[in-house]
């Protein structure tokens, strides 16, 4: 949890660099997310990708709103996001079901990341609600696609 | 014969070869297991990454998943993992004990070239590690 100051600002410890860690790294989560789904709309093909095309782009947009939310959150702690990827999305075409159990895996992931971040922030009202937020639209994202790979 | 096309038939990437290394190395600690975020950080990228290379791994028959997302190696994967450390070990010998190569540069190059190591290789070079300590020979000086 941030601790807050007497003029309701964050001060510096420990806890605090823990927690902005935590969220460079849910940050990188989200926009790793971005780039694997704005690839993963080129590897469908034929009727798949007319299938799966309105889906990839939603979550291609969404997974950057996350990232934008998330460095919004870092700045009100006082700092400045930090971006660390080691990504090489390779994978030639791919069938709708093999894109869809590929995304579960990453959302199923994010999911699990926000779940293990929540303890943390428990008592800082900005940041509890924020990732209780996260853990609600993780867990409705894992459901669909859940429900979509039948 | 074209060997560069040796790269391709390789077993494994250099990086499933140390998701599997650091699911051995975690795992020590907890029956076996580790979790995907302690990979993760162990190699330095996301915890999507991890999962979908652990798809691979699982497909494979090299890793084993519960309900838990928790990860370990199955029996032919702690058997990878047992011939890419004997195959570190060797090459890392060879270079430090033979060629006179620092520590630590034999250790990033053994690393580099583990998982391309054939098993005829390693055991010619164990051979050649045994015989080369018994007669004592001379050190390549630099």
């Amino acid at each position: 949890m941030a601790d807050t100051g007497a003029d309701g600002g964050h001060t510096m410890n420990p806890k605090r660099t823990e927690i902005v860690e935590e969220l460079n790294r849910l940050m990188a989560e989200e926009l790793e997310g971005f780039l694997r789904y704005f690839q993963m709309r080129y590897r469908l093909k034929g009727i798949d990708r007319l299938a799966a095309d309105k889906f990839f782009s939603h979550a291609h947009e969404e997974t950057l709103e996350h990232a934008e939310d998330i460095a919004k959150q870092i700045r009100s702690l006082g700092e400045t996001p930090r971006l660390n990827i080691h990504l090489s999305a390779g994978g030639g075409p791919t069938t709708l079901t093999e894109a869809l159990q590929e995304t579960l895996a990453v959302e199923q992931q994010a999911l699990d990341a926000y779940k293990e971040m929540l303890p943390r922030v428990v008592g800082d009202p900005v940041l509890e609600d924020f990732i209780r937020k996260q853990i609600s639209t993780e867990t409705e994202h894992v459901q669909e696609i859940k429900t979509l790979l039948g | 014969m074209e060997t560069w096309k040796e790269f391709d038939a390789n077993e494994l990437t250099h990086s499933a070869a140390h998701h599997l290394l650091a699911i051995h190395e975690l795992g020590e600690q907890y029956g076996g297991w580790a979790r995907v975020s302690d990979i993760a950080r162990q190699l330095g990228i996301t915890r999507g990454s991890v999962s979908i290379n652990l798809r691979g791994l699982k497909k494979r028959g090299l890793v084993e998943t519960d309900e838990h997302h928790m990860v370990r190696l199955s029996v032919e994967g702690e058997r990878y993992v047992a011939g890419l450390t004997a195959k570190k070990a060797a090459v890392q010998a060879f270079l430090t004990d033979v060629l006179n190569v620092s520590a630590l540069q034999a250790e990033i190059d053994s690393c580099k070239i583990e998982h391309l190591v054939s098993e005829e290789t390693l055991e010619r070079l164990n051979e050649f590690l045994v015989k080369w300590r018994t007669q004592e020979r001379t050190v390549v000086t630099r």
